[in-house]
């Protein structure tokens, strides 16, 4: 490809032109010493915490421990070419990152650097990082749903524009495939979506944004990426610097779903930062101001008041537990912080359950305000139900004569498990979720072999859109099930059923 | 004269802190006598004379081995005639005090003690060439009159800069160097560049020579 020199020079010119020399004026300090991400500062007698310095291979960093003698900063980048003597200039200023509609569809570092190749965002707009979440008077309740397009969640912890519902669980139990099914179930509703990683292979979020992309939702989604491979620094801030970008969103009206995947490894990168910095250790070692990173952090997602627009910035955090064991430190702190968590359970998953939620201790504190009166019409009670089922399904297995009711009950139970079971990337309608659901709780799948339910469920789905698709409107309209809906969808089944042969 | 050293970095905030009191008994005292300014000329000369020069001299004041009496001997028979006997003394003290190792600590600490006391700020200053006196004098002047204070100055020659200064006051910078203008203007013009480039990258393709 050939350049025209020409524009080039003219470029350059203009800039040049508009080039005024001023004397630089600027408070600096010495390095003493640079270990791991962090630095000692001699002198920067005026720097306030939290303040943005910079050292002269561009490296940005924040000061973070005010001693009585030096300054101790953590260094948002490359810290392996800063040696001892080095100049450090304080900027006079807090962190920030690019926000607005430029920063949709890419993925960032936690500073607003693009990671994709497509050049820098541009963008007008920045917003601060740390800020004081919105308080009480500049909130109101949760009240639109935010569907996730998942059978098992939308029905039993239904999720709230605004809400922070947790997800929790061992590793490799589905808990990314359920915030990435959230995220794609967004097209169309103009959500915006964004997706923080930290600590984790940047080959799975490369591979994260190959299904985004694949499903079509990158278009209305960033992911900010602070990889295993970053200074645990950059792990520290990515998700401020997420909630930042996703509060542009909030503050204008508009409504944004964050994902924080996952919370405990930003909670090791602080803890690790605290000990080089030598904040005394507390329980497990986390510093004793772990929990308030967390809850500042969660309680920037907000439901706005009207006067405020009305945005919203949902948030789903996601902590990793060990063997299960939800009383460590950070899963109990994570948990008394947000407003219910779903529990994912390893033997459900490999059970074949999947998504694996154990709908016993998966609880939503606030989004049934948020669901659709349909949808609280069908999956009433589910939650209960299916916890009762578990229960009696244990004792059913010590191989006791049943009475034909419980018998009822346990065949019930295994065709309503075998009903929330959705696979990835394939999130539903609430009207699809609704029609299945109301045809498992009332007793219309009683009849279908267990192993024939999720076929009987995608056959009839099939059916029902091409052959009533005046009914799956009106329901989409009214999002109800009056008296009127409810015949016709009666009617529906049975008319589906009786021309429908298993096998 | 010695090249000062361009950066001090190893922050031992114990020996600041002996530094800092013992400094502020040699000043009291020798202004008292009212030979202060030729106490801190003497301990200079002894600190980047006579120390920076012999090392056996340097961990002789610093080593716990060499008893009280014998360090008082040698203060006596190296400075007795040349140093004022207010500074011979204050030697003695810190000698039977296990401290004489930190001679160099106090004289950091009594300079800027006595800069904090007459109101005098000491202004590093950095140039490409060195400074003549009339250009001395401004800086001095034009120093002085910004911060209302009296200026010392310590110069630099620092040729990188390739021309105008950098001015050191305490913390704050005052950098109207060529080099780090030049450095400035590039990346105002790479940043320009890029976002130009991004706006519009068909014009500066294709159609050119």
């Amino acid at each position: 490809m050939k350049f025209s020199s020409d524009e080039i020079a003219s470029v350059l010119q203009a800039e040049i032109e508009q080039f005024d020399s001023k004397i630089d004026v600027r408070e600096v300090g010495t390095v003493l010493e640079v270990s791991d991400g962090i630095a000692r500062v001699y002198g920067l007698s005026g720097v306030m915490a939290g303040e943005m310095v910079e050292f002269p291979n561009g490296a940005i960093g924040l000061a973070f421990n005010l001693e009585e003698n030096s300054v101790g900063v953590i260094i948002l980048g490359n810290y392996l070419t800063i040696q001892e003597g080095d100049e450090v200039k304080a900027l006079g200023t807090l962190l920030s990152v690019p926000a607005g509609d430029a920063v949709i569809g890419r993925v960032l570092d936690p500073l607003g650097n693009p990671l994709d190749g497509k050049g820098p965002v541009q963008s007008s707009v920045t917003r601060p990082v740390e800020i004081i979440a919105t308080g009480v008077s500049e909130r109101k309740p949760v009240s639109e749903p935010m569907q996730t397009g998942i059978k098992a969640i939308d029905a039993m912890t239904p999720i709230g524009r605004g809400q922070r519902e947790l997800i929790i669980g061992d590793r490799k139990t589905g808990k990314t495939s359920i915030a990435i099914d959230a995220i794609i179930n967004q097209k169309g509703t103009g959500v915006k979506c964004f997706y923080i990683a930290i600590g984790q292979k940047d080959s799975a979020i490369a591979s994260i944004v190959d299904v985004l992309e694949k499903n079509g939702a990158m278009e209305f989604t960033t992911i900010v990426c602070a990889g295993a491979s970053a200074p645990a620094p950059l792990q520290y801030i990515a998700p401020y610097a997420g909630t930042a970008m996703a509060e542009y969103f909030m503050f204008n009206g508009g409504h944004a779903l964050v994902v924080y995947d996952d919370l405990s490894k930003q909670a090791t990168a602080y803890r690790q930062m605290s000990l080089l910095m030598r904040r005394p250790p507390g329980r497990e070692a986390y510093p004793g101001d772990v929990f308030y990173c967390h809850s500042r952090l969660l309680e920037r997602s907000a439901k706005l008041s009207d006067a405020l627009g009305g945005g919203s910035i949902t948030s789903l955090p996601i902590i990793e537990t060990l063997e299960g064991e939800v009383s460590a430190y950070i899963p109990t702190n994570v948990i008394s912080i947000t407003d219910g968590q779903i529990y994912l359970q390893p033997d459900l998953f490999f059970a074949g359950i999947r998504p694996a939620m154990n709908a016993g201790i998966s609880v939503s504190r606030v989004g049934g305000a948020a669901q659709t009166k349909a949808m609280k019409k069908v999956a009433g009670g589910l939650r209960l139900d299916l916890a009762a089922f578990r229960a009696l399904e244990a004792f059913a297995q010590l191989g006791t004569d049943l009475d034909t009711a419980t018998q009822s009950q346990l065949d019930r139970g295994y065709r309503m498990v075998e009903l929330l079971k959705q696979p990835q990337y394939r999130p539903m309608s609430v009207t699809d979720q609704v029609l299945s659901l109301f045809a498992g709780t009332r007793g219309y799948l009683d009849d279908v072999p267990i192993k024939a339910v999720s076929k009987w469920e995608k056959d009839f789905l099939e059916w029902i859109h091409s052959k009533h698709a005046a009914l799956i409107n009106e329901m989409n309209d009214k999002r109800d099930l009056n008296d009127d809906i409810t015949t016709k969808v009666i009617a529906a089944i049975k008319e589906f059923k009786s021309g429908y042969k298993i096998g | 004269m010695v090249e000062p050293i361009k950066h001090e970095t190893v922050l031992d905030p114990g020996a600041e802190q002996v530094g800092k009191t013992y400094a502020r008994a040699l000043i009291g005292a020798a202004a008292r006598a009212g030979v202060a300014d030729d106490v801190l000329g003497q301990l200079d000369t002894l600190v980047d004379g006579y120390l920076a020069s012999s090392d056996k001299l340097a961990a002789a004041f610093a080593s716990p081995r060499i008893d009280e009496a014998e360090k008082s001997r040698i203060i006596d028979r190296l400075f007795g005639g040349e140093f004022h006997p207010v500074l011979i003394n204050f030697l003695k003290v810190m000698g039977k005090r296990d401290r004489l190792g930190y001679v160099a600590a106090v004289r950091t600490a009594s300079e800027s003690l006595r800069d904090e006391m007459l109101g005098r700020v000491v202004a590093e200053v950095r140039t490409a060439i060195p400074l003549d006196d009339h250009s001395r004098n401004n800086v001095i002047s034009r120093l002085s009159n910004t911060l209302g204070k009296q200026v010392r100055l310590v110069e630099t020659v620092d040729p990188s800069l390739i021309g105008g200064m950098v001015v050191r006051v305490g913390d704050t910078v005052f950098d109207s160097s060529v080099a780090n203008q030049i450095e400035k203007l590039s990346r105002k013009a790479k940043d320009g560049f890029s976002r130009e480039l991004l706006k519009r990258f068909e014009s500066f393709s294709g159609s050119g020579s």
